[in-house]
């Protein structure tokens, strides 16, 4: 659905991705995880050319996306969500999930209203449609955004640490919520430090660290027997902080 | 010379026609100075070297000059290139002209104080620019530009008096004209004053009232 070739991305003088080759097949549930600074979260923003490559070429269905691509046509079929839920806080949850439809797609009030309200039944929260982001907690903010993401019927879900800026006691509602979209088949890439999530719900975990991929197997595979050293360090560190 | 009611009541129609012209210019001119004003602030922000430059060449000129030259300048000079107004339409143009400057760069501060996620959710969501800036930067900006440009209001409501030098007669410009035939020079100044308090102070405790609910947060 979506591959990567040598993708490479530079901030001036400072590499952040170097080579990476990468591809994600129709329904298949990429993990992404590695320390802070390893450029997973650039790596998945330029997946819908949110961060523009340096070198390198991304396909989404066979189609090379450049900056002269029709972005907003693309974009519409790859959901995001993102660490800061980015919700718009002028509008409702309701017209958080709306309002890409309507202006995006052209649908009427009504059709967009049911589409939004299906997808907000589906994260749980259909009592708090009229509700203005401000008036809601932060795992409540996250699934109105992954209710604005499905809105849209994208191919491909992006999450980039969905859960990273939630209170400890917000952080399950979120991930059941995605292990939800994960079980009806939808195509998934998430940047997580959530090693349950990554075991429960990855077909193939990605390790990365300084910009590039330094491990791919199942999850599986890589919780009890890491390849590379650097993997087992970073391992060490994670459940030491994680105490299972 | 001392305070006289009687003056004051037999030139109060006169002074409120006056006012009603200082009203009008504001009005317009505001209006067209926020449209005006938009347009700068997005040609500024975009990624058009050559639109950027222009607008900020504009703005520099505008907020470097004084606003009685570029009356007179809307007023004298631009006939000479074929452009030709009233003295009401002069006066309009120049104001607009001018507030267009200030209040671009009041969008253009709220425009940028909108965090860069806003931007980016609504392209995750398949929004082109034009449509991200309509209906989710622009919206969230309104509220934040609204006390600044509520003062901006109050500062050319003030400065529409300087709309005399072509003779446009508003409310100080009258009261210029009562004081001569009436050689009295408190009475029509100090009633002038108190109109232009009458509207300024309200609307500037408005402008202070919408910062502190602001600045809460909501």
């Amino acid at each position: 659905m979506i591959k990567t070739v040598n993708l490479t991305k530079k901030f001036g003088n400072l590499t952040v991705l170097e080579d990476i080759n990468f591809s994600i097949k129709q329904g298949e549930r990429v993990v992404i995880i590695g320390p802070s600074g390893a450029g997973k979260s650039t790596f998945i923003r330029c997946l819908n050319f949110l961060e523009k490559p340096t070198s390198g070429e991304v396909y989404f269905k066979g189609e090379k996306i450049t900056e002269k691509s029709n972005l907003p046509h693309l974009r519409q079929r790859i959901g995001m969500v993102f660490q800061h839920f980015n919700l718009f806080p002028h509008l409702t949850a309701l017209q958080n999930v709306t309002i890409a439809p309507m202006k995006v797609k052209g649908m009427r009030k009504k059709e967009a209203g049911d589409i939004a309200m299906y997808y907000l039944l589906k994260v749980g929260l259909e009592k708090r449609v009229k509700h203005y982001p401000r008036q809601l907690s932060g795992g409540e903010k996250q699934r109105v955004a992954i209710a604005r993401a499905l809105a849209m019927q994208p191919d491909l879900m992006l999450f980039d640490e969905p859960t990273s800026a939630l209170d400890i006691e917000m952080i399950q509602e979120v991930l059941e919520t995605m292990e939800q979209i994960a079980q009806e088949g939808m195509t998934m890439i998430v940047v997580t430090h959530e090693i349950s999530f990554a075991k429960e719900v990855a077909d193939r975990l990605i390790f990365m660290a300084d910009g590039s991929i330094v491990e791919e197997s199942t999850p599986k595979e890589f919780f009890t027997e890491p390849k590379t050293e650097r993997a087992k360090k970073f391992l060490s560190k994670v459940v030491s902080v994680y105490t299972y | 010379m001392q305070f006289k009611l009687s003056i004051l009541m037999q030139n109060f129609p006169y002074l409120i026609g006056g006012l009603k012209l200082t009203l009008s210019l504001t009005l317009l001119a505001m209006l067209f100075g926020i449209a005006l004003g938009l347009a700068l602030a997005l040609l500024k922000i975009s990624k058009n070297v050559l639109l950027k430059r222009a607008a900020s060449t504009y703005i520099e000129i505008i907020r470097g000059t004084p606003l009685l030259l570029q009356i007179l300048v809307v007023y004298y000079v631009f006939p000479g290139f074929g452009i030709e107004f009233n003295a009401f339409t002069a006066g309009i143009v120049a104001l607009s002209m001018n507030s267009a400057a200030y209040i671009s760069e009041i969008f253009r501060a709220g425009i940028e104080s909108i965090s860069e996620g806003q931007m980016e959710a609504a392209f995750s969501v398949g929004m082109n620019y034009a449509k991200s800036m309509r209906y989710i930067i622009l919206p969230q900006t309104i509220r934040r530009v609204l006390p600044p440009i509520t003062n901006e209001i109050v500062a050319m409501l003030k400065d529409t008096s300087l709309v005399m030098i072509i003779s446009l007669a508003e409310l100080t410009y009258r009261s210029k004209q009562i004081s001569a035939a009436t050689a009295n020079v408190i009475t029509p100044y100090v009633a002038a004053g108190a109109i232009y308090l009458i509207i300024t102070i309200p609307l500037t405790q408005y402008a202070q009232r919408l910062e502190r609910r602001f600045s809460k947060g909501d």
